[in-house]
């Protein structure tokens, strides 16, 4: 699914955020990413959802080298990868419909057909019935659903998630978790990037361990 | 469509792959998105209130003079014959050769009319008219000339073919000069033709200005909604999609503002209409203040929807590009 080969990726004024860094996720895997604060997660995210391009080495989705994917493309590339926020990223202003609405709007789908989409994917999270709340009037656990609801709206094959449970209490982690387990079972490749051992501990899924910008070993690799 | 997994397409989307059916659907959520920004503006009363007056004004300036030029057009263009071409006769000619003169021009195919007034009834209009009834009774003999006024036929009324008429006039060899009263009108009509370059030139500046104003407007709400171009940005939205509702408000704004010039030049015609009814009637004249009308109203419209494309355009082109989601 998703292919690192010997990827770089240094800021302008120096920061090396990644070394030839080099792994493969497969179809349809669960995997953390993990690491202190600063070992290069965030940045991995954004070169898998094109946010960045790397200094050095390649990229690839589905043998797609996103090297070769143009600017004007990025979007279609956005539109295979559902994204989950550490902070949600809800849109103030719409209801919980429309913030869950905004990929299958953007796709131009029909409204009949996505009115069947939106409540289908808020039924997975739980959340059918705040469906014409607004963001704001949510607790932080059911905004993160609602964030959650809106990545995968439209089914895309792969799942990456930043922090997804950066904000919230162990129980309410383990009920998020629980549900990308859920969405994996269905086929989805999902990467969770988090810092939350205590979390991975608590669940066999492999996991993927960068210290300053280098990929360590993953011990279940080794095992 | 789907750029890394071929084939996902169809189990995202249940639609017909046509690609009618695709561009029925872009145009359906543009419009659909043209509608949605109607309603923010609707939500957002008080700042789109503000740049639409200011839009308004701007355009209701140029309109105005437009309507100044066109009515000063529509009062000239009744003067714009020059109706009589006055010859005046040599003193040394006798009565029977400027009779002979008169029947001459009458043969002419440019000359529709003449008459002869002679002197001595000339002189008897002048005592009329004049006031000096008794002082000219002490003038030992008639000063006037006699004079032939021509009327020329309808082609030959313009100035120019009035002028070259009037040369061949004064080619006759009983005519001491001839006169045309068109000097007052080419005057007016370099006037007017003066207004018309400041009313052209006025308002390609008071253009520019609202293409600016409504261009800082945009570029103020995508400020604003930076955070959501962002979301929008990072949930696969290209770039049309994202710039398409700015663009709308931009057109909006011009519709709108275009309203309001066309409501406040209304006014102010309304308001003058009382006056220049009065002026026209003291001066005997049929004048009717011209306002705007259904084509020039369209236009105005257009040119203010163009202004409101042109400025959304440059800011969305300038602004969202820098905008990119930077954070995961």
């Amino acid at each position: 699914m998703i292919k690192f080969d010997q990827v770089s990726k240094t800021y302008p004024g120096g920061h090396r955020a990644l070394e030839k860094v080099s792994f493969e996720l497969g179809n349809g895997e669960l995997a953390f990413l993990t690491g202190h604060s600063g070992a290069g997660k965030s940045t991995l995210l954004k070169l898998i959802s094109v946010m960045e391009r790397p200094s050095a080495g390649r990229v690839s989705i589905n043998g797609v080298d996103l090297n070769g994917v143009s600017n004007r493309q990025i979007p279609f590339v956005r539109r295979d990868i559902g994204i989950i926020f550490q902070n949600h990223r809800l849109l103030e202003r719409y209801n919980v419909f429309d913030n869950v609405a905004l990929p299958l709007v953007i796709e131009g789908m029909h409204h009949k057909h996505i009115a069947k989409r939106v409540h289908a994917a808020l039924d997975k999270v739980g959340l059918l019935d705040k469906v014409r709340c607004q963001p704001s009037t949510l607790s932080g656990g059911e905004q993160q659903r609602v964030g959650i609801a809106r990545a995968i709206v439209n089914s895309p094959p792969l799942l990456l998630a930043d922090e997804p449970t950066g904000n919230l209490d162990p129980e309410l982690s383990m009920e998020i978790l629980r549900l990308f387990e859920d969405f994996n079972r269905h086929g989805t490749a999902v990467l969770i990037a988090t810092h939350d051992l205590g979390l991975i501990a608590r669940m066999k899924y492999r996991s993927l361990t960068l210290n300053h910008g280098r990929l360590s070993q993953d011990p279940l690799m080794e095992e | 469509m789907s750029l890394l997994f071929k084939g996902r397409e169809a189990q995202t989307s249940s639609q017909s792959k046509s690609w009618i059916m695709r561009c029925y659907f872009f145009v359906l959520t543009v419009f659909r998105q043209g509608i949605n920004s109607l309603g923010e503006m609707w939500r957002t009363p008080m700042a789109s209130l503000m740049t639409i007056l200011v839009l308004g004004l701007s355009l209701t300036l140029p309109a105005t003079l437009y309507i100044v030029v066109k009515n000063v057009q529509q009062v000239s263009s009744g003067f714009s014959d020059a109706a009589e071409i006055s010859l005046f006769v040599k003193d040394s000619m006798t009565e029977q050769q400027t009779q002979t003169l008169v029947k001459r021009l009458a043969l002419y195919p440019e000359v529709d009319d003449v008459k002869l007034i002679s002197k001595s009834k000339a002189l008897e209009e002048f005592k009329r008219v004049s006031g000096f009834g008794q002082a000219l009774d002490y003038l030992e003999e008639n000063p006037l000339p006699n004079v032939v006024l021509v009327t020329p036929t309808s082609r030959y009324r313009k100035p120019q073919a009035a002028q070259q008429l009037l040369d061949k006039l004064e080619g006759e060899r009983e005519v001491e000069f001839g006169k045309l009263d068109i000097e007052w009108l080419e005057r007016l009509n370099a006037l007017l033709s003066l207004l018309k370059e400041s009313v052209v030139t006025i308002a390609l500046l008071l253009l520019s200005a609202v293409i600016l104003i409504i261009g800082n407007t945009i570029r103020l709400s995508i400020m604003d909604k930076k955070e959501e171009i962002q979301v929008l940005k990072l949930v696969g939205a290209t770039n049309t999609f994202i710039h398409t509702p700015f663009i709308w408000t931009g057109i909006w704004y011009g519709i709108v503002g275009g309203l309001v010039a066309f409501m406040s030049v209304a006014m102010m015609l309304w308001w003058l209409e009382s006056a220049v009814s009065m002026v026209a009637g003291v001066y005997q004249s049929s004048f009717v203040l011209q306002g705007l009308n259904g084509n020039e109203l369209l236009t105005l419209l257009l040119l203010a929807v163009m202004l409101g494309f042109g400025g959304s355009f440059l800011s969305v082109h300038r602004y969202i590009k820098d905008i990119e989601p930077d954070k995961v």
